[in-house]
């Protein structure tokens, strides 16, 4: 019997084998040394932990929401914005708020000592309580499985609706009536998801010119504050659908995105002097507003709101017109433009591109789009892309042979200068002393850095020279100092005479003069 | 983007031609009033904007410059897709350029119809002793098309501020002779989802002439 648990190599304490907790049952290692019942109920109890906090959380914002609105349109309001969502199935069945955070957990509770019921309700748990608090959210967000990421966006959805009430406040009336409006919008959507992306945006669109056309007659025709009061429209609706509407499944805008980067990533090779952009990179101030460029239409996709999208390429073309006004010293036509941003395009790869245009058309205002200077930007940039995609050898002044070898990577271009060393493999051809004389922008770069040290070199050597011979100079001059001053000394040697002495004895000429000393006199007595 | 309210108008115009055909030095002359200046203070020249009144009306003017260089045509229907108005500019010194606007007259025509309002203009007319494009040749093909013809100089500051002025009134004739036909046409074929479009009564608008019957 002993051999053969030896021969097994396993021996184990039974009570090694248990559940922790001391049930009785078996644990497992996965499990955490717990059997299966106890491990149920820890981790539930974690789980429905790390929900009360995301709940609390979601809710005090809510909260916060409708105080803020509240404050801004009265207790009537208050009641209207709650009787106007109680229209959604979803939110029928809203408590009041403090006792909803409390609900779950005391039933929570309860449920620990009943096994079998505590599945049921967990699952439950799980539906009830976000449909009743946060409806809006669920709806917009039922995707995400994650709470911690729905607590990330829900956190900026919150930040950008806060804003929101915020400017509503300013214009009283017609701003509640706007609020309505656009929670009620974004209900209707969330049951909209299964549509396409064009139906989407005709819905988007047609919301879109409904408020302005009624924003219109309130205003009275001023189209400023029309606009003024649709961008916020726009950010705060874009924003809490971004996630459902953005590249959906229903489009092939991801396979198109991949497509642009793969043939984005291809074309590698093409430089500025192919696209003839008029921008000298060598010009420090030039090249760091190209990376500026670089950075703005990258940048687009981190941003939810089409306008703020819009803003990033606006904010590239601004650079790019810096760095073209730079180089030549004039502005900017159209001519120089848009080789340019193509450059930059090829240059950035941007991620998503696709995705962002396409988004950007759907679902920006149309008044933007069309006539303003983001439009022209933007449709700039959709020409980049167009060009891009077509992008064949003679819009490069390049042979079909050359580009395709370009293409599938035999051969590259280089940057023809005068001292290029560099070796090119041209197919092993014997003309290769000629084409050498081209090298890759970047080697180009490093010559061009290296002859620039050198040359530092040479000159701080002569700096160096040139200082020596002056402490040289400097020397000999200080010791011409000296001589010459040894000279005049040894010329002009200092006597030092002995000062007249002016003792009363001694004879001077003057003593003659003085009355003879007086004689002592013997007086006899 | 069709005109706004029965105040205001908005326009784009687009601006075709070769590359060195003047178009950026006509627009900055027009809107900077300026030449080959070194005290030009926009930073580009490829977008700008002009507010003009006109008859008691505001207008506001985007000119869109496109690139004139050969391989970007094909993306011509990207820059002019929604224009009221397209300025097609040649140097009269040099014969291909006048081709070129033939070529693009022909696709504005295939592609928008008559909705736009086009421009040809000659410009270089200070270098008229190198003229190669006939007068009366460009002006016979411009009628052909439906077109106006203008000679302008953007160094002498030549007929710019006329083409665009010209050009501004027949963009504003065609935008209320639309307006009228979707006003006349009961709503309904009309009532794309842009909506509506809700229009004052204009007193002067019978100046475009008879079209409301067609509705």
């Amino acid at each position: 019997m002993s051999q053969r648990t030896e021969r097994r190599g396993i021996h184990v304490d039974q009570s090694e084998l248990l559940c922790k907790k001391g049930c009785g049952y078996y644990g497992n290692a996965a499990w955490q040394g717990l059997c299966s019942k106890c491990w149920r109920e820890e981790y539930q109890r974690a789980r429905q932990k790390q929900i009360q906090e995301d709940w609390a959380l979601a809710e005090k914002l809510q909260r916060e929401e409708e105080v803020a609105y509240a404050s801004s349109q009265g207790p009537q309001s208050q009641s209207q914005s709650q009787s106007q969502s109680q229209p959604q199935p979803l939110a029928q069945s809203t408590p009041p708020h403090g006792h909803a955070s409390l609900a779950p957990f005391s039933k929570f509770e309860e449920k620990k000592t009943n096994e079998k019921m505590r599945k049921v309700t967990t699952v439950k748990k799980f539906f009830s309580p976000s449909t009743r608090m946060a409806p809006k959210k669920e709806s917009q967000e039922g995707k995400t499985p994650s709470p911690s990421i729905s607590r990330q966006t829900s956190m900026e959805t919150d930040r950008v609706s806060k804003d929101f009430l915020e400017f509503l406040k300013n214009l009283q009336r017609p701003g509640r009536e706007i609020h309505k409006q656009c929670r009620a919008f974004i209900e209707s959507m969330a049951n909209k998801k299964d549509l396409g992306a064009d139906e989407l945006s005709e819905c988007v669109q047609d919301f879109y010119q409904n408020l302005s056309d009624r924003l219109m007659s309130h205003f009275k025709g001023s189209s400023e504050s029309v606009e003024r009061v649709m961008d916020q429209v726009e950010k705060y609706i874009m924003t809490r659908l971004y996630k459902s509407v953005f590249c959906p499944e229903t489009t092939d805008d991801e396979k198109k995105d991949l497509a642009t980067q793969h043939r984005i990533r291809a074309l590698h090779w093409v430089t500025i002097e192919m696209l003839c952009v008029s921008m000298d990179e060598e010009i420090p101030e030039v090249s760091d507003n190209v990376v500026k460029a670089i950075t703005d239409v990258i940048e687009m996709d981190s941003k939810r709101v089409p306008r703020d999208k819009l803003a990033c390429i606006t904010q590239c073309s601004k650079h790019i017109f810096t760095a073209i006004k730079i180089t030549k010293n004039e502005p900017a036509s159209a001519d120089d433009f848009l080789p340019a941003l193509i450059y930059i395009v090829l240059k950035a790869n941007p991620p998503r591109l696709q995705s962002n245009i396409q988004y950007i058309t759907r679902f920006c205002n149309p008044s933007r789009l069309m006539t303003g200077e983001d439009g022209y930007y933007f449709t700039n940039l959709c020409c980049a892309v167009a060009f891009i995609e077509k992008l064949d050898g003679q819009s490069l002044n390049l042979s079909t042979e050359e580009f395709e070898r370009y293409m599938s990577g035999q051969a590259s271009p280089r940057r023809p200068t005068d001292d290029g060393s560099w070796p090119l493999e041209v197919d092993g051809s014997a003309s290769s002393s000629t084409t050498t004389a081209a090298v890759n922008p970047v080697l180009a770069q490093l010559h061009h850095n290296l002859e620039l040290l050198s040359s530092l070199n040479i000159r701080q050597d002569r700096l160096a020279e040139a200082a020596q011979g002056l402490q040289a100079e400097l020397a000999s001059w200080e010791e011409g100092v000296q001589r010459e001053v040894q000279d005049i000394l040894e010329r002009y040697p200092l006597e030092i005479r002995p000062p007249p002495e002016s003792a009363i004895d001694t004879e001077n000429a003057e003593s003659d003069r003085l009355p003879p000393p007086l004689t002592p006199q013997v007086f006899a007595g | 983007m069709a005109a706004g309210g029965s105040r205001s108008f908005s326009f784009k115009v687009v601006l075709l031609g070769e590359g060195c055909v003047g178009k950026t030095s006509l627009v900055l002359r027009y809107c900077e009033n300026k030449f080959n200046d070194k005290h030009i203070t926009t930073l580009q020249a490829s977008f700008l904007t002009k507010k003009l009144n006109i008859t008691g009306k505001r207008v506001n003017l985007a000119i869109w410059d496109t690139a004139g260089q050969e391989r970007f045509h094909a993306l011509g229907p990207i820059y002019y897709r929604d224009s009221n108005g397209a300025v097609l500019v040649y140097d009269v010194t040099d014969e291909d350029s006048f081709l070129k606007v033939k070529n693009w007259v022909k696709e504005l025509r295939k592609m928008l119809g008559n909705d736009i309002c086009l421009c040809i203009v000659g410009n270089k007319i200070d270098l008229d002793k190198d003229r190669h494009v006939a007068v009366d040749e460009a002006e016979r093909y411009a009628e052909s098309v439906g077109a106006r013809h203008y000679h302008t100089s953007a160094k002498l500051n030549k007929g710019i501020e006329e083409l665009f002025l010209d050009l501004c009134k027949r963009m504003m004739e065609t935008a209320q002779a639309d307006e009228r036909l979707k006003g006349g046409g009961a709503g309904q074929s009309v009532a794309s989802r842009r909506g509506v479009q809700i229009v004052d009564d204009e007193p002067q608008a019978a100046a475009a002439g008879g079209c409301c019957s067609s509705g």
